[in-house]
């Protein structure tokens, strides 16, 4: 017996692992010193977004056989991708604090633009489908 | 036994106690029909054998993350209002000793200390987020693992964690620790544990001398911190306080989403005692450097000529053992009077260098009192050495001897030269000067 209806199990599990995938290789770049202004480098930073992108990819395969625990692994994963999204967002806002303070020389969005912020928004819809399958879910 | 199971028999012990009270759980506690909880959901990943470990490590940085950067800007506002109000004190002042008391010694020096409130508060709300959610108790039990196979007990972790706040509140919180071997090792590791006090210290040099990469050199210092204590506790357990630890068993609360109210109001709990040991304990000794940095009147022209000062007398006669380092003797009157309050160690390098608060990171780059080796050492020297004065009154009290706390230290003293000689040696070896 399933937990959930397997074909919504399998949209979703291909959504995270298309998610999981690009996590992976934006950490991989980020630890390895980064490439241009889009995906700067960042050791910690990288290795944030291969934690993140372990966790989409851990619960795949449960995912497509309807099983809750998949499910976890895919809500760990937007959690993580949340807080490591809002904190990024949050640092932008506090460089663009420090542009209109006078103690920064320049600021620029795109560049403030980190990649954990693009792949949150991206892993919304992700949030979105979870939410369809979590809905009478208790804390 | 452990050879045969290929675990050591207390894990399995523990595993199998939680195996039997989820048995109970299930034909005692009904559930709605075929439901399972975002609890349930949550702890398959943050208790998860491979995957907890590291989660709680990113997570833990993202927490120094948003204390380092987030908080820059508004301690900019802080520095500028201290700034403005120095130079109103030092033109509105005609005696000029109470002028460079006011100006220097409670604005440059008090300031130079409140100018981290906003990182000190941006990290307990974090870490009151992050207790209000139900997941610093998941923390201790993914660690309890680790800590156990290195000697620690898991409750251990939780005192440790308190210790990110205050070593004090933290080491009395060793209390709900049964066994005394157990307590006593907490309580002798935990002065390891980075408390809110040596956050300024972390934020002053990393923020100096390290740029971009300033909030993982603070992450760094706490990650070493941990990584110390759990070192010592192992040591302790296979010398002082031999023996296996006590089970662990942990109830582990329902996650919830942490409410503003409830975690501001935590916030404010723990930072508090910062503002209170600023309007009392720092602004004493603000008010000692003061008088020692700027007297004789008139050997130091007003404070003008440090050099002169008897503060600089005691730092030359001492800066020969930190010497090795590169550490000069603004540096060793910064480590001594750290003892009676880490925060103390930033309103020293204030005073004196005489400038403002805004500038304290920048002059001591410029004027070459640290490399990014000898600040790196630096931070983790103050994060080693003797705890507080605080401190040791609160291990006295809680060992009811005088002994721990000067076991306490002596080995923490040992402990912060062997580990800073040892940085600055592999970072030559490595070619950093």
């Amino acid at each position: 017996m399933t937990d959930f209806d397997i074909g919504k199990g399998k949209t979703i599990g291909i959504y995270a692992a298309v998610i999981g995938v690009v996590y992976l290789v934006l950490g991989v770049i980020e630890v390895f010193g980064g490439a241009g202004d889009v995906i700067p480098g960042d050791l910690f930073g990288g290795l944030a977004l291969v934690v993140i992108a372990a966790t989409f990819l851990y619960g795949i395969k449960s995912t497509f056989d309807g099983d809750h625990k998949g499910l976890s692994f895919l809500i760990g994963g937007l959690f993580l991708s949340a807080v490591f999204g809002i904190l990024y967002l949050l640092l932008m806002g506090a460089d663009g604090l420090m542009f209109l303070l006078g103690e920064a020389d320049e600021f620029s969005v795109l560049a403030d633009f980190r990649p954990a912020i693009w792949m949150f928004i991206l892993s919304l819809p992700l949030a979105y489908l979870a939410r369809g399958l979590t809905k009478d879910v208790t804390w | 036994m452990s050879e045969v199971l290929g675990e050591d028999p207390e894990v399995i012990l523990a595993e199998r106690r939680y195996d039997a009270i989820a048995r109970i759980m299930e034909s005692a506690v009904r559930k709605e029909e075929g439901k399972w909880t975002f609890t349930d959901m949550l702890d398959h990943v943050f208790l998860h054998r491979a995957l907890g470990i590291p989660i709680f490590l990113v997570l833990l940085w993202a927490v120094f993350q948003f204390t380092f950067a987030f908080s820059e800007p508004f301690m900019v506002m802080v520095e500028v209002f201290f700034g403005w109000l120095g130079g109103l004190a030092a033109a509105g002042i005609a005696n000029p000793q109470l002028a460079s008391f006011v100006a220097d010694g409670l604005c440059g020096g008090v300031g130079s200390v409140l100018v981290f409130v906003p990182p000190i508060f941006m990290l307990f709300l974090a870490l009151a987020i992050l207790e209000d959610s139900g997941y610093l108790s998941r923390a201790a039990f993914v660690m309890d693992r680790v800590m156990y196979k290195l000697g620690l007990h898991g409750r251990s972790f939780i005192p440790m964690i308190s210790g990110f706040g205050c070593n004090i509140p933290a080491i009395m919180a060793t209390r709900s620790i049964e066994s005394e071997k157990d307590r006593m090792i907490t309580i002798l590791v935990n002065p390891l544990i980075s408390c809110g006090a040596r956050l300024p210290v972390y934020v002053l040099i990393g923020g100096a001398l390290f740029g971009a990469a300033a909030g993982t050199a603070v992450f760094s210092m706490y990650v070493l911190g941990i990584a110390l204590a759990i070192l010592m506790a192992l040591i302790f357990r296979k010398t002082l306080f031999k023996g296996k630890p006590a089970p662990f068993v942990l109830e582990l609360p329902h996650y919830m989403v942490p409410k503003a109210k409830t975690a501001i109001l935590h916030m404010w709990e723990r930072g508090k005692l910062f503002l209170i040991r600023a309007g009392t304990i720092i602004f004493v000794v603000v008010v000692l450097l003061w008088f020692l940095s700027v007297y004789p009147w008139a050997a130091t022209n007003g404070g003008e000529i440090i050099e002169n000062s008897y503060v600089a007398g005691l730092g030359k006669a001492i800066q020969p053992i930190f010497a090795p380092f590169g550490w000069d003797w603004m540096t060793t009157v910064a480590i001594i009077f750290g003892f009676l309050a880490k925060e103390v160690v930033v309103a020293t390098y204030a005073m004196l260098l005489g400038t403002g608060e805004e500038a304290v990171g920048d002059t001591l780059v410029s004027i070459g009192l640290f490399t990014p080796l000898t600040g790196y050492a630096f931070m983790a020297f103050v994060l080693i050495y003797v705890p507080c004065v605080a401190t040791i009154g609160a291990i006295w009290r809680e060992t009811n001897s005088w002994k721990w706390p000067v076991f306490t230290m002596v080995y923490l003293t040992v402990l912060a030269f062997v580990v800073s000689g040892l940085i600055i040696g592999i970072g030559r070896l490595l070619g950093y000067t």
